[in-house]
């Protein structure tokens, strides 16, 4: 059970619905992801934390698929089921 | 791969091997066998495979412990190589992974290990770089995940 309650999309500033709604093509889903939401509850945290998540993220010398794989192992040795 | 890595990981780290191509005070709490009189031939036959495997000119310190038992030795090194051997992944892929399961589990032994191969093959330090990112970025949120006991929003076979 979550301990927080992660705030819906419409109770952002227009600056930070407008990110998070980006990010339903970014993952190419219909829906706003938990976690970015929880990130932008403090915006101050949220907006150059989710600046260097989308950078690292990026096609670069790695492409995307081998850094979402990055993330899958990382998430699995920490037993993060999120 | 991922798990093959963190129990060699675990096992060398918990048995202070010492990491292979760094400086190390440690000793280990058990002795490893050396390559030498001591491994009976068919220790000798993995330990050649393995050194030519990582290109290196003495098998690494955790086979060396697991050579105790030849036959376990000798099945989990074939379950490694598999593990590591190019298939949809190439191999340079497999070891950035390998790499990035020793950061997140901070193991010496892993991180010493796993850094040499992906440079030795091939992957640019920018390329080094954007991995070790990426390690950062997913340790921050699944440590707020798990804080928060956020319940998976995803779906992780889109489209079945």
């Amino acid at each position: 059970m979550e301990i927080v309650r992660v705030p819906e999309v419409h109770e952002f500033s227009p600056e930070d619905q407008k990110f998070l709604e980006a990010s339903k093509a970014w993952f190419k889903i219909g829906f706003v992801p938990k976690m970015g939401r929880v990130l932008r509850v403090v915006p101050e945290f949220g907006r150059p934390y989710s600046r260097a998540s989308r950078r690292a993220m990026s096609d670069g010398a790695l492409s995307r698929a081998q850094k979402e794989l990055i993330a899958a192992v990382v998430s699995a040795i920490n037993v993060c089921e999120y | 791969m991922a798990g093959v890595t963190h129990a060699l990981n675990a096992v060398a780290d918990g048995l202070r091997l010492p990491p292979e191509f760094s400086p190390s005070s440690r000793t280990p709490l058990i002795p490893v066998m050396e390559l030498g009189g001591e491994a009976p031939p068919e220790v000798r036959r993995v330990f050649e495979e393995m050194m030519a495997f990582y290109a290196l000119d003495r098998p690494p310190a955790v086979f060396r412990w697991l050579a105790r038992d030849p036959g376990f030795c000798q099945d989990y090194w074939a379950a490694t190589r598999e593990a590591f051997t190019e298939r949809k992944l190439d191999r340079r892929t497999k070891e950035i992974l390998a790499l990035a399961a020793s950061l997140t589990a901070k193991s010496d032994y892993g991180v010493d290990f796993h850094l040499r191969e992906v440079r030795r093959l091939g992957l640019s330090e920018q390329g080094l770089t954007e991995a070790v990112e990426v390690v950062q970025c997913f340790n921050t949120v699944t440590k707020i995940a798990d804080a928060l006991q956020l319940q998976p929003d995803f779906d992780p076979r889109p489209g079945g």
